[in-house]
């Protein structure tokens, strides 16, 4: 096929071998992040709940997240008589495979020059930015469901249908508080909405109720209390993974501490300024991925805090919370920063 | 890379359309549909249209798809498969798809082998062409009726989707109000005014689903015939808990 179609801007600003190895190190850096994740949240919720945590394994525990992830691979995958077995088998790696996908397109510094390569410190750039996470997130929902509906199990079953609901409702409100901050940017890339908060100021200030509403919502989107009524334990045993054991489990288990991390690090690019530190502009471009990591990190342990604080939402809350107010909200915060924008 | 992507998508595509119709459970059936879309939003990609590919998986797999999946899922048994209709019916879906054929291969002609003959001189394509920002500017300005007559068909489906979904009188009867914006702000148990006159969160929820069931008890029992005498009826707790709210 001879494509005589002219590309007018490419995203792309290095040369595909480049593109592959960032590829290969972005999926590791992720798969990194999980242990580390899963780390924080078992000392942090043992320090609220006045006792140490995992304390054996290496120093301070540190190694206990890792034991675990090699247990669980080291067992049996075995799967319940009732399955339905392409989509039981299928549906954890969906649900991993769109988690490290959506963590390629978070920016963990600018353009810089490695080896005399211009390299990206990103999986990708796409100009469609916050709706590629989005569209990889619905990917990331069949997981879920499948999960649900194909271990033929009464459980797993609910789950599905409470994953189903609460996803759709709370997605949209995300989608709406996000809606504020690409107006004022004028673009959708999350590389070009960092810049613009480096040359102006953080959108945490001037769209604080589009953050908060963010956060919010991006807590129900990865299951986290006090929005855990996929998984909750009391009701339901473990919802949609009640009947996965070895590899299926660990998968879930991995692509939801990961949908964490990324949305800890999709809140720091869109509302924490990404890579930027405060009052120091001429930072050394090989800070810019710690920076990013630390205000990640920052987002995993109030995550951790609030699940730690608050109780679990009954299911008439969570819907008539996600539809009667926070989706109102994040309409009228649309429209008053799209008059703000046209006015100013 | 091109090709091999094209023909990669294509394939699984129309593998995923095939898909749709010929297998025997909706379930499935419903999984071969999004397939399906996803492989259209590849192909999307391929034309240099980052947004439709992403509306696509969005709005189509994400969200259309979904409620597919829960009809098929909540109605479809496991034994439930798809039955072949009569003569009658058979007859006029071999007419429609000769329609259909038809109409595509008149397309195709039509624009696919003018194209290729002159492939050398396409049309340049603007800077940016298919981003969000490009397809915004020709929605407002171009397509600006097109686009207004589309909103005002989706509003239209909203209120008709509230008008079916409300509670009639007749349906399963309305409680008390159960969580007001007021509620979230303020902590419960405090001991305020509010929570003396009207009780916590917690307990005007279960008074709520009380009400309800008494209510429907007493329809159901109205229904049969028998005279529903509701002071005679109802416990003695509801006269407690009206006191109690005195």
């Amino acid at each position: 096929m001879t494509s005589a179609l002219v590309v007018g801007e490419t995203f792309a600003v290095e040369t595909w071998w480049v593109a592959v190895i960032k590829a290969v190190i972005i999926a590791l850096v992720g798969f990194t992040l999980i242990p580390a994740a899963v780390t924080i949240e078992r000392k942090l919720l043992g320090r609220f709940q006045h006792r140490y945590g995992p304390n054996r394994a290496g120093p301070y525990g540190t190694l206990q997240a890792g034991a675990d992830i090699l247990k669980l691979l080291g067992k049996e995958n075995f799967r319940p008589s009732g399955s339905a077995a392409f989509l039981f088998y299928l549906a954890p790696m969906l649900a991993v495979i769109a988690a490290v996908a959506t963590f390629a397109i978070i920016p963990l510094g600018d353009v810089v020059t490695i080896f005399g390569q211009p390299v990206g410190l990103y999986g990708i750039d796409v100009g469609i930015g916050p709706l590629y996470a989005f569209a990889l997130g619905s990917i990331a929902f069949y997981g879920l469901v499948l999960g649900g509906f194909s271990s033929g199990s009464k459980y797993s079953y609910l789950g599905a249908m409470r994953a189903a609901a609460q996803l759709i409702s709370y997605e949209v409100s995300m989608g709406l508080a996000l809606v504020g901050v690409i107006m004022a940017t004028g673009s959708l890339s999350l590389v070009d909405i960092v810049q613009y908060q480096q040359e102006h100021t953080w959108f945490i200030v001037t769209q604080f109720v589009g953050f908060l509403i963010f956060v919010i919502a991006a807590m129900a989107e990865t299951n986290r209390a006090p929005f855990d009524l996929v998984e909750a334990d009391s009701e339901i045993v473990a919802g949609y993974m009640t009947e996965y054991g070895g590899g299926g489990f660990a998968s879930f288990y991995a692509a939801e501490y990961l949908n964490m991390v990324v949305a800890g690090g999709i809140a720091t690019t869109i509302f924490l300024g990404g890579w930027a530190i405060p009052f120091w502009g001429d930072a050394p471009d090989w800070i810019a991925p710690f920076v990013v990591l630390f205000k990640t990190f920052l987002f995993v342990i109030f995550f951790v805090w609030i699940r730690a604080t608050l109780p679990r939402l009954r299911y008439d809350q969570l819907m008539s919370f996600g539809w009667k107010i926070l989706l109102p909200l994040a309409t009228l915060n649309a429209l008053v920063t799209a008059i703000v924008v046209v006015v100013a | 890379m091109t090709e091999v992507l094209f023909f990669l998508s294509a394939i699984v595509a129309i593998g995923g359309a095939i898909g749709v119709i010929a297998l025997k459970n909706p379930f499935n059936s419903v999984l071969a549909l999004v397939v399906h879309l996803v492989a259209l939003a590849m192909l999307f990609l391929l034309l240099h249209s980052e947004f439709v590919a992403a509306a696509q998986v969005v709005v189509y797999a994400g969200a259309v798809m979904v409620l597919y999946v829960f009809v098929a899922a909540y109605v479809g048994e496991e034994g439930e498969t798809w039955t072949s209709g009569g003569r009658l019916q058979r007859a006029l879906a071999l007419l429609l798809a000769g329609g259909l054929a038809a109409e595509l291969l008149i397309a195709l002609l039509g624009t696919g082998l003018r194209s290729l003959a002159d492939a050398d001189d396409l049309p340049t394509l603007d800077a940016g062409f298919g981003s969000a920002a490009a397809i915004g500017e020709l929605l407002l300005t171009r397509y600006l009726l097109a686009f207004e007559a589309a909103s005002l068909l989706l509003l239209a489906a909203a209120v008709g989707a509230v008008l079916l979904a409300r509670r009639r009188p007749g349906g399963i009867p309305e409680g008390p109000r159960v969580l007001s914006v007021t509620d979230l702000v303020s902590t419960a148990g405090t001991g305020s005014m509010t929570e003396g006159m009207r009780g916590t969160l917690a307990a005007r929820a279960m008074e709520a689903d009380r009400l309800a069931e008494r209510r429907m008890a007493e329809a159901a029992l109205a229904k049969a015939g028998k005279v529903a005498p509701a002071e005679a009826e109802a416990p003695s707790d509801a006269a407690d808990a009206e006191g109690e709210a005195k």
